[in-house]
């Protein structure tokens, strides 16, 4: 018999978990985007001393689990640089660099797929590069990709929850606890799920009312 | 006489081992209009492409009112005077065949975004300009309509807009007309036609045999990345001297029946 009546009088812990798993979610969405975004134009630079580390680095981003990642970040960068970021710090950091190797490639996509020609028409309008590439590039670059970053972000807030490994009281740590305290693991991890899909949820609504305000406005 | 407002000496672009323009000169004086014409593959675009600024050239040198433009990159690197062509574009005007606009702004904030963000003018300043613009291409009414939902005859005359926002020097228009229905040509080439009796100097890559005759001062005809004829549209079409440029205005009279009228 499911029963959560144990389960009520934790709910302040639950919600005060949801809103670490949110900071959590916020710091490394933040990192992720703009070192994504750095990431995509490095790797598509013409000089190989910035292209080459680039790829180096979202390949190695890419292919190594996230959990490794944020543990190595925890346990790693104090004996090696005598450097520590604390529980949530070096989840959030991990959580971002890893989430900035996945946006990267996703954003050079979107610049590549953005004709040829809006450069040339930019540059014989006496554009610089960064104007270029905020008012005329980004904006086509964005809209073109806007369903890969929206599931990006989805996996990234799903991923907070491996902050937990390292104790960081989010979320998932909240019904892991919950679930020690009542022995009750299934009612206390059913409330864990949907708290998550209350949260990614509306990432997924938000962008796809984007995306439909874009096709509509724009023609 | 003044000093022409655009010198082409010698230009020499090549892609890899292909020689795209083979050490090509003209001057066009202030005011004047250019027609070049000739057939697919004979350097025409490319040369508008380089006196815009998009490709680099390899040798030679191009100066528009007088300051150095473009100079060959073989050259660069032995001029003692460390010759630098400026990265300022903006005196040189550049239309597109395939229209080129922002699809993400609207007609009037396309108009505007280079010259608040590269002249620094301010959002009500621009807005004015480009609104005088665009009531002189016919396009009051579009302001805040997308690219999209326009034909390809208002899209080019947006552009035309666009570029004349940044007050240049000179425009290039590079086979403007060749991506539209036959129907919206018309309505483009008034449009330049007005812009070159306002006195603009412009460099005109055409198919429209009509338009050349009636507005060029100069017609250049090119093949093979070189100029083989040059001169007044009067003697190019009715006498030409080259034998190429005669096979050419045949091919090209055939294929539109000879009777195609312009406005």
């Amino acid at each position: 018999m499911f029963s959560f009546a144990s389960i009520v009088s934790y709910l302040p812990d639950y919600l005060r978990g949801v809103m670490l798993t949110v900071e959590l979610g916020l710091a490394s969405a933040s990192l992720g985007v703009v070192l994504g975004l750095v990431l995509a134009l490095t790797r598509r630079s013409r000089f190989r001393a910035l292209s080459w580390p680039t790829y180096i680095y979202i390949e190695f981003f890419r292919n190594t689990p996230p959990l490794v990642q944020i543990v190595w970040l925890y346990y790693g960068l104090p004996l090696l640089f005598g450097f520590d970021l604390g529980a949530f710090g070096s989840a959030a950091v991990a959580l971002g660099l890893n989430i900035a190797a996945f946006l990267a490639e996703i954003f050079r996509a979107g610049i590549l797929g953005v004709d040829r020609t809006q450069w040339q028409a930019a540059r014989v309008l006496g554009l610089g590069f960064i104007d270029t590439l905020r008012f005329v590039i980004l904006p086509q670059a964005v809209r073109n990709v806007l369903p890969p970053i929206g599931t990006t972000l989805i996996y990234l807030i799903k991923d907070t929850a491996l902050a937990s490994a390292i104790g960081t009281p989010e979320l998932l740590r909240v019904g892991q606890l919950v679930s020690n305290e009542t022995f009750r693991p299934a009612e206390a991890l059913t409330v864990v799920a949907i708290a998550y899909f209350v949260l990614t949820y509306p990432i997924a609504l938000g962008f796809s009312a984007i995306e439909r305000h874009l096709s509509v406005s724009r023609g | 006489m003044a000093e022409p407002l655009i010198v082409v000496t010698g230009v020499v672009k090549r892609y890899g081992m292909e020689t795209v323009l083979d050490r090509v000169s003209l001057s066009v004086n202030a005011g004047q209009v250019m027609v070049v014409i000739g057939p697919s593959g004979s350097g025409k675009s490319t040369l508008l492409r380089c006196l815009a600024r998009l490709e680099p050239i390899q040798r030679g040198r191009i100066t528009i009112d007088g300051a150095v433009a473009a100079v060959g990159t073989e050259e660069l690197s032995q001029s003692s005077d460390g010759l630098r062509a400026s990265s300022l574009s903006h005196d040189v005007g550049m239309v597109f065949q395939s229209y080129n606009l922002f699809p993400h702004l609207s007609v009037l904030n396309n108009v505007t975004l280079a010259p608040r963000r590269v002249l620094g003018m301010a959002r009500e300043e621009a807005n004015t300009v480009a609104i005088e613009l665009l009531k002189r291409v016919g396009l009051e009414d579009k302001l805040h309509v997308f690219p999209g939902r326009l034909s390809g005859g208002q899209q080019q005359r947006a552009a035309i807009a666009r570029a004349l926002a940044m007050k240049p020097r000179v425009m290039l228009f590079d086979e403007v007309t060749s991506a539209l229905d036959p129907e919206l040509v018309g309505e483009v080439l008034r449009t330049m036609r007005a812009l070159a009796e306002q006195g603009m100097t412009m460099l005109v890559v055409t198919h429209e045999m009509g338009f050349a005759r009636d507005v060029a001062d100069e017609v250049i005809f090119m093949d093979k990345g070189s100029i083989v004829e040059h001169s007044s549209p009067d003697r190019i079409f009715d006498s030409p001297s080259e034998p190429r440029t005669r096979a050419f205005l045949e091919r090209l009279l055939e294929r539109e029946g000879g009777t195609r009228k312009h406005p």
